[in-house]
């Protein structure tokens, strides 16, 4: 394989009025990530760049970064399949740390808005009997396993024009529905009115960025919809 | 310097921690608990990574007897029969709180009720599980519930550097932390720490963990002077991915593709276990399998990458997706497919058996410091079931949690933390940043990994050990020459100087005490004694800090509290015979 050309950007927001991007030669070789790449850089070329991950099998979803313009975990990105030139920058949406690494708060702020903790519908230790082809799960399975990256949140336009504020974001709103779809939950009705105000689910645009970046194949987009559908049906009196 | 009050210090936030903080905060919601750890609260740390799932007794046809028998049986006989007996206990009750306060949702049978999976060296199917990705779903919702306990303050990329003792009452004073975003450090003043940083198997070149692990939380306790057992005990896991040129390297195709029928094939095309256990084939435990894959390496049956074959393809390709879809996914990153084709893999480092001695409740010796996770040694003897780990953080992590709770609320006096010891302490962390040339912390590492894998590893000697305890003695000199360059804000070269020091001095206690036991058991390998010997070795090692800073080592006969391991069969090493 050829050698890349790794650019990445360099910032303090202590230390620098605007952002600067530094580029790095780095030898190709089969399997390598774009974390691979940052190790490399940072072990021979500039110990001081800064990034953050720690599985570094897409577990964690600590890595999350802009690859060549789209949202990607840097540990689940193969370098061949980005060309000669590579250019790494940290998640929009949130305050650099430095350089790569970001301030995740603006994200689980929103996450916590959502009141994201089980509430037990009945004190039991029992578990709860629910046959898989009873259908009673609704989709919450096939989109429980979010590793809070933030991948959706930084590539979510409704997030980027309204601000932390003004709207909830994916990853928060598909916690949300999959708390308010468990029938083993207690706080559904109150969820489903914290997550319907201003800023929730109504301020989905469907445009489905989250959809296509999730590493995990988790459609927010779909049960932000569901979210949305049990609201309505709820206020003209039908099953949700 | 900022300085700042709490009742209780937890580090790390895996299963251990985050069980820990429940647990403390649920016996008195005015206690100030606080969480810290290197990376994203809950997304460091190995919880998170746990594939297979969590052993657990639940069916009427099983039982905590069985479950115990198993633990010891695979634990070489030398476990800690009284933590065993508890961790087999606990775990039904732990499991259900994670699904019925928690929310986790496992994976259920056609009927609804919990579906147990066939797990190695156990003699009843008993692993709860989500698909294949268990500990996603056990951490994240342990996270999340932490959300409504506001007592509980989280600090996220907050490290440990040490703990503060007040020496003459060897009591808990508080602890040395240090912001690794701003780079400042910080003074915790506290009654109580638990440790539950993880375990240092990533001191070997193929290595299964989470990458900022570095045994920090054993590195610390061994600062501060508690006793140790078991650490020759290293978990090497037999089915560690190969992929050559990055750090996917070692990461762990789960234990269940070989509960489920899968082969392990040599370059011969040879399942090879026909060899090592015949009976129980793939389905041996990890420290036999793990050995058998390595030794036929060694022997020159290995693949080009150095390993050898996990094949589940005979199991049909619609079940392999369907069993095991994040195994599929993860395979495909070397460009294989799982599902159709057999896959190169290798032994990994994976789990620490030895850790810190502790009793029941997580006690260490220093009063106020509990232990709990992998950072405490005792309960899986010389080699941890598949299933055993998650389970061991969860049971033992309320434990502390409970534990550290009673004893905050019995103590009538704080001790004060010295302010020359935190003057000290912080001087020679700095001390890199006054050195303008001197070693790169990353290839420190890099040699280390090396070393162990090449004379601490699988298979072991006396000469390599004697040669990599000589070599440990410059790494940590190298150690100590380190030059670190830019500012303290986010600096992962200084981060890293941080981690190789800890794990040099874990590394020196895992060295000498392999060196120490001449003989065979579980996970401990010795060419040069290939046989479990029981009259002398029926016993443990420990290790602690003496008087010169240095280890010192004693051995004890471990106490059969429960059964006589004699009374099982097939706990011991016995030579191949090929």
């Amino acid at each position: 394989m050829n050698d890349v050309e790794v650019t990445v950007m360099r910032f303090d927001p202590d230390e620098d009025e605007t952002p600067r991007f530094d580029t790095f030669p780095i030898g190709a070789k089969k399997n390598m990530t774009v974390l691979d790449s940052l190790f490399l850089i940072v072990e021979d070329q500039d110990p001081t760049l800064s990034f953050r991950c720690a599985c570094r099998l897409g577990m964690c979803g600590s890595c999350g970064m802009v690859i060549n313009g789209r949202g990607r975990l840097a540990c689940r990105t193969k370098i061949e399949s980005l060309g000669d030139k590579i250019e790494v920058q940290p998640m929009r949406n949130m305050d650099v740390i430095k350089d790569l690494s970001v301030n995740m708060d603006k994200f689980f702020k929103n996450w916590e808005k959502v009141k994201p903790y089980f509430v037990p519908k009945e004190e039991t230790d029992e578990f709860s009997v629910i046959p898989p082809a009873s259908g009673r799960r609704e989709i919450i399975d096939e989109n429980q396993d979010c590793i809070t990256c933030g991948l959706c949140y930084l590539s979510c336009d409704a997030v980027a024009l309204r601000g932390e504020d003004g709207y909830i974001g994916p990853a928060a709103l598909n916690r949300a529905y999959n708390l308010i779809a468990d029938e083993r939950d207690g706080a559904k009705d109150e969820r489903l009115d914290m997550v319907t105000d201003r800023d929730g689910a109504f301020g989905c645009r469907s445009f489905g960025a989250c959809v296509e970046v999730c590493p995990k194949g988790i459609k927010p987009m779909k049960t932000i919809q569901k979210i949305k559908t049990k609201k309505l049906r709820r206020s003209v009196g039908l099953k949700y | 310097m900022e300085h700042v009050e709490a009742d209780i210090l937890i580090l790390g936030s895996g299963g251990a921690g985050l069980f820990a903080a429940h647990h403390a905060a649920d016996q008195n919601s005015n206690l100030k608990i606080i969480v810290s750890a290197k990376g994203l609260i809950g997304k460091s740390g190995c919880t998170r990574m746990v594939q297979g799932g969590y052993n657990v007794v639940l069916h009427p046809d099983d039982s905590v007897e069985k479950h115990f028998k198993d633990t010891i049986k695979g634990g070489g006989g030398i476990n800690n029969q009284e933590m065993a007996w508890t961790l087999v206990n606990d775990a039904p009750r732990r499991i259900r709180e994670l699904e019925t306060k928690m929310g986790v949702f496992f994976d259920r049978n056609e009927d609804g009720t919990v579906h147990q999976k066939p797990f190695a060296g156990q003699s009843f199917d008993r692993t709860v599980h989500k698909g294949d990705l268990t500990g996603i779903e056990i951490i994240s919702r342990m996270r999340d519930q932490l959300y409504a306990k506001p007592s509980v303050e989280d600090w996220d990329e907050v490290r440990a550097i040490d703990l503060l003792i007040d020496e003459e009452s060897r009591r808990v004073a508080g602890c040395l932390m240090l912001n690794m975003r701003t780079g400042e450090f910080i003074v915790v003043h506290c009654k109580a720490v638990i440790v539950g940083t993880g375990g240092a198997a990533t001191m070997y070149k193929i290595a299964t963990p989470s990458l900022e692990k570095a045994g920090d939380g054993l590195a610390m306790c061994y600062r501060a002077g508690t006793e140790f057992l078991d650490m020759e005990m290293m978990q090497f896991h037999p089915t560690g991915l190969l992929a050559e040129n990055s750090r996917l390297n070692g990461g762990v195709l789960e234990e269940g593709l070989r509960g489920a029928g899968g082969y392990l094939i040599n370059s011969l095309g040879e399942r090879f276990m026909k060899n090592y256990d015949p009976e129980r084939m793939e389905r041996s435990t990890r420290d036999r399998v793990s050995r058998a894959a390595y030794m036929e390496i060694m022997e020159g049956r290995g693949t080009e990458l150095g390993g050898v074959y996990v094949d589940v393809s005979h199991l049909g390709k619609e079940n392999v997706r369907k069993m095991f879809p994040g195994m599929v996914e993860r395979c495909r990153d070397v460009g294989k497919d799982l599902s159709v084709e057999p896959v190169e893999i290798s032994p990994a480092a994976h789990f620490q058996m030895g850790g810190v001695k502790v009793s029941n409740d997580c006690e260490s010796d220093i009063a106020g410091l509990f232990v709990a996770g992998e950072d405490a040694g005792g309960v899986h003897g010389a080699n941890r079931l598949g299933g055993n780990g998650v389970c061991d953080s969860t049971v033992f992590g309320a434990r502390a949690g409970d534990a550290a709770a009673a004893y905050v609320a019995s103590l009538k006096s704080q001790v004060k933390v010295s302010d020359t010891q935190v003057h000290e302490i912080i001087e020679d962390i700095v001390e890199p940043y006054r050195r303008t040339d001197g070693e790169n912390p990353f290839y420190i590492r890099n040699d280390l990994k090396n070393l162990m894998w090449e004379k601490v590893g699988l298979v072991r000697n006396g000469k390599d050990l004697n040669q990599a305890v000589a070599e440990l003695e410059r790494l940590k000199d190298r150690v100590n020459r380190v030059a670190v360059k830019g500012s303290q804000k986010y600096n992962l070269t200084w981060q890293e100087l941080l981690n190789v020091r800890n794990l040099v001095t874990v590394a020196k206690m895992v060295t000498s005490s392999a060196l120490i036991r001449t003989e065979s058991r579980g996970s401990h390998y010795r060419e040069d004694f290939p046989e479990s010997n029981d009259e002398r070795w029926l016993s443990n090692i420990y290790a602690a800090k003496g008087e010169n800073g240095e280890p010192e080592y004693r051995v004890d006969k471990t106490k059969q509290t429960h059964i006589n391991v004699k009374e099982i069969q097939g706990y011991q090493v016995v030579a191949t015979s090929k």
